[in-house]
């Protein structure tokens, strides 16, 4: 069990104008499985080879289980790391791959069969033990690369878009395979995705970086419920949260703002008190597709929802749900319907919007209006 | 369908075929005229013409060829000169491949400040009209006491050599993803122990082609060859061009052929058995950056 | 787990870190011997037959400078003249018929041959050769009296007469000849390499589009293999500048002066006529020449690869 702490972590490469890293700070607790999440040139994999040593960092410093790693080589870290290419040895076999990483450690041999055999099992590999990797399809090949990693039994183990070579059912299945021995061996992990869901489904902690900045760390239900800022709130989701840009309005009822279907037809939302010091100012509010659904009737009740009739632009069934295009204020917004219920696009129908769960953000900062 | 397509095709097929088989002759009759009239005896040579089969196959050409031609003053063949070759070749190859492959490696996966200088420098050495560098090298080579010895030649082949090597493995190391160094890395490799477990397993075709080209330049070498050797240290090129521009005494074509083949069959052989590798050098080569 | 206990920390720690320094050194303490041998063997001797170019060296090198009086020599040299013009020719029938013997054999050749590979096997085999075996060879071929003529006589055509070899005037023809035997195979299969990196889906397109295969060759693929056509007349040309050996082996730049090379001109000055300065000279004006091709050449392949 071991943990990381990543303090002010700056990197510039030689040459380069801008930072990297711009002073990352990241706790990775004992055991725990934390995603760095972001869209490509984030920085997240030079921040997951700065930690593996692959990288000098040119500033800041990395301590595992109070130990400063950061001058150290790669191989006094003891940290393992799965690769997206795999990057397995091709003239090795399965079995002198995962045991590499112990002969060059000086393991005696009895030891290093032993280990590979439990990997071997732990993985469900023992049968391709004597083959070469270019004989095994991607999914073994991945499990190889794991295997090679769990040999080693590292302080820490780093994996890098280990899942995006794969195609979609398959990476569904290792995702669960993943969890689940993580969820055994308890593993300290940090574990690099630009797929928002990997990270979502996998994560104790999503850390989501933009251009060498950490946006935000939290659990899963932290970020996607209450995201820092526009960026976060954008990139985690599927389909994303729409983003309306309007004033926020006093009335008898209380604090409302107004929305505008594609027809003209106006409908009035209620919003909660904390945003009371921003009426009469403009802010973005952030909606996702399930806070537009259906009318029901358990949640009519509550407070802060509302209803209207309006135009459903596009359809596009998904299965469990129909997720609904319609224009608000010349805006695409995303609707989660319930598929059994169909609506046909051009024609109009009553959408219930929960305000309970909606975000705002502060237009100049980007960042998400707190309630106090 | 096909059918069709290929009745109408057909003449213009017969055409691409004649035209390679001509190719084909043409590239051949020259080897054939060398085999057929090291064959021969010199009053065959005077009566018959360059494609006429010997009348009595007789290796007298040969035999004189090896052990008894005047290659100027001197006249035991060119037996002595064809070991010289190869005492000159097999070590500068190996060193040269050697050196190649350690460049090719730190060029491409431990770049450091000026590697991409360094690699320039080689590029640009590959075109580098050998003229430019004969007489200091020359004069170098009479400083350090290695004129006209074989160690001589070699250092000079290693020296002129190493700038394809390095290319040939460079290039093929680049396309080697660098996550498997990182992988070796982690698993506590260092230097040498990546080089040697991990890549150079992956490296026998580059090797083949390394080896081979540079066996080729380097038996093939007339240049530094007549420039940085004489008498008895000479590779075999040059032997053959002084066996075959000795003046003294009557031409002797059968003895040319036989000297001449004897020079040819070490590539001609690595040719064949190994063909595809040499066309991969020759197409690497021609590639360079 | 326990196999790492077994050592005593510190005493890693220390060995390692030595280690380290030891690693962060290998990389250019394994390229050293390399630089060292191309920087001196390569660019200090280019320099110093620079230097030896701007004095008064005859037998041997003495650094005596008179500034470009070599070159102005040389500029004045009959023989000098003759081995450029030499060259030029030379070089310009070399390279475009090997191009063309090279195109038309590597297009043929990618029609689905039966064969194919013994077929390309024949093309290349002279590339092998050293090019003193070739010259030997076709010095024996075009022997006026008992090579070539005679076979044409002996099969009844006894008007013929093939006496380019020792003809101050052809001679160079025959260097050209033995030069293209040696070398068009090689410009075959640069080409064949290239035929088989077009995608065949614009053959296929084009097809659908009812272009014939004619068309399609010289509209389409023989344009898109311009990089092979560059980097064999780079090949091509190297090879020409520097072509010593055929000439030795073939006429040692007889009759007369007639087939001399720059490379051969260098040669003769240099070593057996001691005029050290006035080859030095020599060699750097073919320096110049290769320059001359290599500097466009890198340059537009440099801006190409910008552009990607």
């Amino acid at each position: 069990m071991s943990q990381l702490e990543l303090r002010d972590i700056r990197k510039t490469y030689p040459g380069a104008h801008d930072e990297t890293l711009k002073g990352i700070n990241i706790d990775v607790a004992s055991g725990e499985f934390l995603t760095l999440v972001g869209p490509s040139g984030c920085g997240k994999s030079t921040l997951m080879s700065s930690i593996a040593g692959l990288e000098a960092i040119t500033g800041g410093s990395m301590v595992v289980n109070g130990v400063d790693i950061s001058a150290m080589e790669p191989r006094d870290r003891d940290i393992a790391m799965v690769f997206q290419s795999y990057a397995l040895y091709p003239t090795k076999s399965v079995r002198e791959n995962i045991a590499f990483g112990l002969k060059i450690r000086g393991m005696p041999k009895d030891d290093i069969e032993r280990e590979v055999e439990r990997v071997a099992d732990l993985l469900q590999i023992s049968p391709l033990l004597d083959k070469k990797p270019a004989r095994l399809s991607g999914g073994q090949q991945q499990r190889v690369a794991m295997g090679r990693a769990l040999a080693r039994r590292p302080k820490i183990y780093l994996f890098d878009e280990p899942l995006s070579n794969l195609d979609a059912k398959l990476r569904v299945e290792m995702r669960t395979e993943i969890k689940k021995l993580h969820q055994r061996l308890k593993t300290t992990v940090v574990y690099v995705t630009h797929d928002q869901i990997e990270a979502m489904t996998l994560a104790d902690r999503i850390a989501v970086l933009k251009d060498g900045e950490l946006q935000q760390l939290g659990t899963p239900k932290e970020v996607y419920d209450t995201p820092e800022n526009l960026f976060v709130a954008g990139f985690i989701g599927s389909p994303s949260m729409s983003f309306i840009e309007l004033e926020i309005e006093r009335s008898e009822a209380g604090l409302s703002v107004t929305v505008e279907g594609s027809d003209g037809r106006k409908l009035s939302l209620p919003v909660p008190d904390y945003l009371a010091n921003w009426v009469g100012k403009r802010v973005i509010l952030g909606i996702r597709p399930e806070h537009i659904s259906q009318p029901d009737n358990i949640k009519s009740e509550h407070s802060l929802v509302a209803s209207g009739s309006l135009t459903v632009e596009v359809t596009e069934p998904t299965g469990p749900d129909i997720i609904a295009v319609i224009r608000l204020n010349g805006i695409d917004v995303h609707c989660r319907l319930d598929a059994e219920h169909p609506v046909n696009w051009g024609e109009d129908a009553e959408l219930m919007f929960d305000m309970n769960k909606v975000v705002f953000f502060d237009p100049a900062t980007e960042k998400r209006i707190r309630p106090n | 369908m096909t059918d069709v397509v290929r009745r109408g095709v057909r003449p213009s097929r017969i055409a691409i075929y004649g035209v390679l088989l001509l190719a084909c002759l043409v590239y051949l009759i020259p080897l054939i005229i060398m085999l057929i009239t090291s064959f021969k005896t010199p009053m065959d040579i005077r009566s018959s013409n360059l494609l006429a089969l010997p009348t009595d196959w007789t290796t007298i050409g040969w035999t004189k060829a090896w052990a008894e031609a005047c290659t100027g003053v001197q006249c035991e063949g060119v037996k002595g000169f064809f070991w010289n070759s190869f005492k000159m070749a097999v070590p500068a190859v190996l060193i040269s491949t050697l050196l190649g492959a350690f460049n090719g490696y730190v060029l491409s996966k431990w770049k450091f400040r000026g590697a991409d200088l360094m690699f320039g420098m080689l590029l640009f050495g590959c075109f580098v009209p050998f003229q430019v560098v004969l007489l200091p090298m020359a004069q170098t080579l009479g400083m350090l006491g290695m004129a006209n010895t074989t160690p001589g030649l070699v250092l000079v082949h290693v020296t002129y050599g190493v700038a394809f090597t390095t290319l040939f493995f460079r290039n093929y190391y680049v396309a080697i993803p660098d996550a498997l160094i990182k992988a070796a890395r982690l698993d506590g490799a260092g230097f040498f122990t990546i080089f040697f477990r991990i890549l150079l397993p992956m490296s026998t075709p580059i090797i083949m082609v390394s080896l081979i080209w540079q066996f080729t330049q380097i038996w093939n070498d007339f240049l530094f060859g007549v420039v940085f050797s004489s008498g008895e240290s000479q590779p075999i090129t040059v032997a053959l061009n002084n066996l075959v521009n000795t003046s003294t005494g009557v031409k002797e074509y059968n003895v040319d052929m036989a000297a001449a083949m004897i020079a040819a069959l070490p590539t001609l052989v690595v040719y064949i058995v190994a063909g595809k590798y040499f066309i991969r050098g020759l197409t690497a080569g021609s590639e360079k950056g | 787990m326990e196999y790492r206990q077994r050592r005593p920390s510190g005493v890693a720690r220390v060995s390692s870190g030595m280690m380290d320094s030891l690693q962060r050194w290998l990389p250019k303490l394994v390229v050293a011997p390399t630089v060292l041998i191309i920087g001196i063997g390569i660019y200090g001797f280019m320099l110093w037959t620079a230097v030896l170019s701007f004095t008064d060296s005859s037998f041997l090198p003495s650094y005596n400078f008179v500034g470009l009086e070599q070159y102005a020599k040389l500029m004045e040299s009959q023989r000098w003249l003759v081995a450029s013009s030499n060259l030029a020719l030379f070089g310009g029938l070399f390279i475009g018929i090997c191009l063309l013997i090279g195109v038309v054999l590597a297009i043929f050749l990618d029609q689905r041959i039966r064969q194919e590979g013994a077929i390309r096997t024949i093309y290349l085999y002279p590339m092998a050769l050293s090019m003193i075996v070739t010259g030997t060879v076709w010095r024996w071929i075009l022997n006026p009296r008992q090579g070539l003529e005679k076979m044409m006589h002996d099969w009844g055509w006894t008007s013929f007469s093939f006496d380019w070899l020792v003809n101050p005037d052809f001679a160079i023809y025959t260097i050209v000849m033995a030069a293209v035997w040696q070398a068009s195979g090689f410009v075959m299969a640069l080409f064949l390499a290239g035929l088989r990196g077009v995608d065949s889906s614009i053959i296929s397109a084009a097809r659908v589009d009812g272009a014939s295969l004619p068309v399609i060759y010289w509209k389409l693929i023989l344009p898109s293999l311009r990089p092979v056509f560059f980097s064999s007349v780079m090949v091509l040309a190297h090879i020409a500048i520097k072509s010593f050996d055929l000439v030795m082996a073939m006429t040692s730049g007889g009759p007369g002066y007639s087939t001399d090379l720059p490379a051969v001109y260098m040669y003769a000055t240099t070593f057996t006529r001691g005029q050290i300065g006035q080859g030095s000279a020599s060699a750097m004006l073919m320096l110049g020449a290769i320059l001359a091709l290599l500097v466009p050449y890198l340059y537009s392949e440099l801006r190409e690869k910008r552009h990607d």
